[in-house]
């Protein structure tokens, strides 16, 4: 019984991350029925902007992560400007390409700029444990990941409900024509979400790497990537809750596979992601929460 | 508006053809002796080596950037995982070669019915999820190829994330007068140096002969795909690209031509990895992740989607970029740090982006309509006797409409007429 | 026919028109549509464009409310609407509702309502809102429920109510009636016909259903392919045989 509370709450905080990316992903794909393949690759590039900023600008960790992501928000609200408003949204090659590109230019620049050995992130929370049951062990990192991925959600959420860029932004989501017709500016909505899920992006991954057991190089992400985007599908593409909910869903789930199905190895893992993906997309690809407009795409 | 026009199946247009493929052909010759050794060629402080291993490669990748043509530019699925397929027939082969003994060009046989195989049961799926979330699942698939070659139980097959090694090698056979060409090589007046001095090494004659195993192979694949798309099952999967449903609606059968196409392109990347290790002699599960996955996707956009010499230029390009950006490493004004690296990658990526706003057509694009202000070569009128003053609907050598390339038809004129001409 | 002779707000026409519009062309990419019209609507007027399937009359409000690139001249009290974005004309006070009313089905009806007004930045939004509350009850019962949820006589007068509430000077309806029971679009004209009158909106209704339109109408014009063939007060295009023939299956 302990081993398996150990096991969620292990799964709850790479959960957390996936969740995190995974909403980063729904964002846009709210917005425009894109999906961003580059949102990994972002977020790393975030989360080492994240880094220089607290180890060589000497910035308080918080303060480099707000920062950061603020950094990042920007980031995002320029590449829709000039990458992804020129392109009509319901041709989709041009801005797979295009956000393709953005992947192999994130990963690439990384590389040239921080090289390639890994590097420890510093703690963004307390170390240490705050409950033990047995051999179960709740560590700060886990609670404190948990309280952050509530107060995104919920900030998110308020934003979205309760400010005049947040009707905009459902209004574009949910019908785009009669939105431009009730006089909303679409460009800078778009730009709006795409700044909105790179900052979520940029928190997500600088959550991820400073769990003491990750460290931070250009590769990171990658793999998470996937199992985010298994996470938005399970909880349905449009869905905010969902890819929170799918989130959780998965890393518990690797987390428990790990440790009871054991002759699948760690590796299987990332493929056993994609076989949700692929099954949730071929059966029934509004997942647990989505709306059905997801289908029709 | 052409300096010169000719009508297809004119002796006029059959002499520009032949002349096209001669010079061709004997380019390849003397660029496979020229390069046995390595060429360099040096621009400012940096060398660029050509060397017939780098050529051999991107024959490999023209190979499965051929196969993704088949699958993405002509069929219209956004299926994204060559580097699966391309990464199943090096391991296969590699086994096959090392461990059991065949010959190389035995593996054929096992490769592509293997490949074709992979390729349409992924392609199951592919007829329910479409677009972008197809795009997904193929990236997702061509992401765990390395986790699902490093598995434990596959170790005796695939040694791991050592890489299998392949030690077989393919050799020149005795009779071929490689060192008789060498020799009237080097006496050309002034070229002769380049062809490098006295007889050919064994070495040597084994890589120029390897390159034009390959570049046979390459050929081949090239000019079968040609004939797929001329085909009726080629008008079909060109069908099911433009409109699926008035493809369905006159008749083509969606799931046997998508499924099929899949196959197709799964088995082309199968050869290109048989090449890619024959050349390689490792084969390791890093090489084929999701990042090769994108790759081939860049080449098939830089050269062009919908276009079978797109697919040609974008192997090389993708070939050669990221090598030729590791070795620059001196450009005036620009720090050192920028130029090693993964800088190939970051020129790609951007290369990328660039292109899909400035020519959509890829290379072969711009480069068609260049060419067209020279040469032009009109389809024959239907009635009258090739006349100047008869203007064909279509013109070939016209970059295709400022629109999706998807969905507007390739210049088949250029690609698929009944004599076709060499890349460029 | 119909007893009462309708009064709208405005009679005879005096003065600059509200909307003038001359040479319109547009179309979508290589198809052109419309091929040079030229029409007027005064304001507090009522104008219905009368047109078969694929005549272009959707095309002409889309034309008018900037979503489609036209050439010519549209004047909105004397401003060049053409080359300005549908944002900028809705700002100028042209509301446009689309065929098939253009709901946001993920928004609540309330939320609906405040996308409508949208581009208003006073503090009377909420009581506005509350106005059409006691115009359409149903409205008011639905209010926090998913718009996509309604029926569609509910979701027409949604879309009426949410064009309203930005207080335009001019609507452009395209279509009202398309896929109602004839009551609810029996209803639905009377309404129109009242916010004319109380209100003084100026209201240009595009509609394959001429007898209710033309019976709260001033004038109507008859579009086929593209241009304009018929144009005149509504009673006399209501008592037109060629029209009646052709768009009242009289």
């Amino acid at each position: 019984m302990e081993l398996f509370l150990a096991r969620i709450f292990d799964g709850f905080s790479n959960g957390a991350t996936y969740g995190l990316i995974a909403l980063a992903l729904v964002i846009i794909y709210k917005a425009t029925t894109l999906i961003n393949f580059a949102q990994g690759e972002m977020a790393m590039f975030g989360a080492f902007v994240v880094l220089v900023l607290a180890t060589e600008r000497g910035l308080p960790m918080w303060l480099a992560v707000v920062v950061g992501m603020l950094i990042s928000a920007a980031a995002g609200a320029l590449i829709e400007r000039v990458l992804i408003r020129p392109f009509d949204p319901s041709d989709h090659l041009p801005l797979v390409i295009i956000t393709l590109g953005l992947f192999l230019v994130f990963g690439a620049l990384a590389g040239i700029i921080w090289r390639f050995d890994p590097r420890g992130f510093p703690h963004l929370f307390p170390a240490g444990n705050a409950i033990t049951v047995g051999v179960a062990t709740l560590t700060w990192y886990t609670v404190c990941v948990t309280i952050t991925m509530l107060a995104v959600v919920g900030g998110l959420t308020l934003l979205l409900k309760k400010t005049k860029i947040g009707l905009a932004f459902r209004a574009v989501s949910s019908n785009l024509e009669s939105a431009e017709l009730s006089g909303i500016r679409v460009g800078p909505t778009l730009q709006f979400g795409w700044a909105l899920a790179a900052a979520v992006g940029t928190l997500g991954a600088s959550i991820y790497v400073a769990n003491p057991i990750f460290q931070l190089e250009p590769s990171v992400m990658a793999r998470v990537l996937i199992f985010s985007a298994a996470a938005a599908a399970l909880g349905g593409l449009d869905s905010l809750g969902g890819a929170i909910i799918g989130g959780l869903i998965i890393g518990m789930v690797q987390s428990i596979m790990v440790q009871y199905v054991g002759f699948i190895p760690n590796e299987l893992g990332l493929a056993a992601a994609v076989f949700v993906l692929m099954v949730v997309l071929l059966f029934k690809p509004s997942g647990l929460f989505g709306t059905k407009s997801v289908e029709r795409v | 508006m052409a300096r010169y026009t000719l009508v297809q199946g004119t002796p006029q247009a059959r002499t520009y053809h032949w002349v096209a493929w001669t010079l061709f052909i004997g380019l390849l010759v003397l660029v496979a002796f020229a390069y046995a050794d390595t060429g360099q060629l040096n621009i400012l402080e940096n060398s660029y080596s050509v060397s017939l291993t780098r050529l051999n490669k991107a024959i490999a990748y023209v190979i499965a950037v051929l196969g993704l043509q088949v699958v993405v530019g002509y069929t219209g699925q956004l299926a994204l995982g060559q580097s699966f397929f391309f990464g199943t027939g090096a391991y296969l082969s590699a086994w096959l070669v090392e461990d059991q003994h065949w010959p190389w060009l035995a593996t054929l046989a096992v490769v592509i019915p293997a490949c074709f195989l992979l390729g349409v049961l992924v392609g199951i799926p592919a007829l329910r999820i479409k677009g972008l979330y197809l795009a997904l699942v193929t990236l997702g698939l061509a992401a765990i190829f390395p986790s699902i070659v490093q598995l434990d139980s596959l170790d005796e097959y695939t040694a791991g994330a050592a890489g299998k090694k392949v030690n077989s090698d393919i050799v020149a056979p005795g009779w071929l007068p490689l060192d008789g060409i060498a020799s009237v090589l080097q006496n050309i007046p002034f070229f002769g140096q380049y062809f490098g001095d006295g007889d050919l090494s064994s070495n040597d004659a084994d890589r120029i002969w390897k390159f034009f195993v390959f570049t046979v192979v390459g050929a081949i694949c090239f000019w079968m795909v040609a004939n797929l798309i001329k085909s009726r099952p080629g008008r079909a999967i060109r069908a099911i690209r433009d409109n699926e449903t008035s493809a369905a609606v006159s008749g083509v059968h969606l799931s046997r031509y998508k499924t099929m196409s899949f196959g197709v392109a799964s088995a082309l990347g199968g050869v290109g990895g048989i090449v890619y290790v024959a050349e390689l002699g490792i084969a390791s599960p890093g090489d084929f992740s999701q990042l090769l996955a994108i790759f081939f996707i860049v080449g098939l956009v830089v050269g062009g989607v919908g276009t079978l010499t797109g697919a040609v230029v974008g192997g090389i390009v993708i070939a050669f970029v990221p090598e030729w950006s590791s070795a620059t490493t001196d450009v005036p004004g620009v720090p050192a740090r920028w130029l090693q690296g993964p800088t190939g990658t970051l020129v790609l990526g951007i290369l990328l982006i660039l292109l899909t706003f400035v020519l959509p057509g890829g290379i072969v694009a711009g480069v068609r309509k260049m060419r067209a202000k020279v040469v032009r070569v009109t389809p024959s009128p239907p009635s009258s006797p090739a006349g100047a003053d008869s203007a064909p609907p279509r013109e070939s050598g016209d970059t295709p409409h400022p629109v999706d390339e998807l969905s507007e038809p390739p210049t088949q004129h250029e690609d698929v007429p009944a004599t076709s001409a060499p890349p460029g | 026919m119909t007893d009462a002779t309708v009064t709208p707000a405005s009679d005879a026409p005096r003065g600059t028109p509200l909307l003038d519009v001359k040479a319109l062309r547009g179309g979508y990419g290589p198809i052109q549509v419309l091929h040079g019209l030229d029409f007027h609507v005064h304001e507090g007027e009522v104008v219905v464009i009368l047109g078969a399937n694929g005549a272009g009359k959707t095309t002409t409000l889309r034309a008018v409310s900037g979503m489609i690139e036209t050439t010519g001249s549209v004047e909105l009290r004397g401003e060049q609407l053409v080359g300005k974005g549908p944002a900028d004309i809705v700002r100028r006070g042209l509301k446009h509702v689309p065929q098939g009313r253009g709901t946001f089905p993920e928004l609540t009806v309330e939320d609906n309502l405040r996308v409508g007004a949208f581009v208003r930045k006073d503090k009377e939004v909420e009581a506005d809102m509350a106005k059409w509350f006691e115009i359409y009850p149903v409205l008011h019962e639905r209010r926090n429920q998913r718009a996509g949820s309604l029926s569609g006589g509910e979701q027409q007068m949604l879309a009426v109510s949410r064009a309203l509430m930005s207080r335009p000077e001019m609507v452009l309806l395209d279509e009202p009636s398309l896929g109602l029971a004839p009551i609810i679009v029996k209803d639905l004209f009377d309404r129109f016909r009242q916010i004319n009158r109380e209100t003084g909106t100026t209201m240009l209704i595009v509609e394959q259903n001429a007898q209710l339109a033309l019976g709260i109408a001033n004038r109507g014009y008859v579009l086929e392919t593209g241009e304009i063939s018929v144009e005149g007060p509504a009673d006399a295009l209501i008592h037109d045989d060629a029209i009646r023939k052709a768009y009242l299956g009289v």
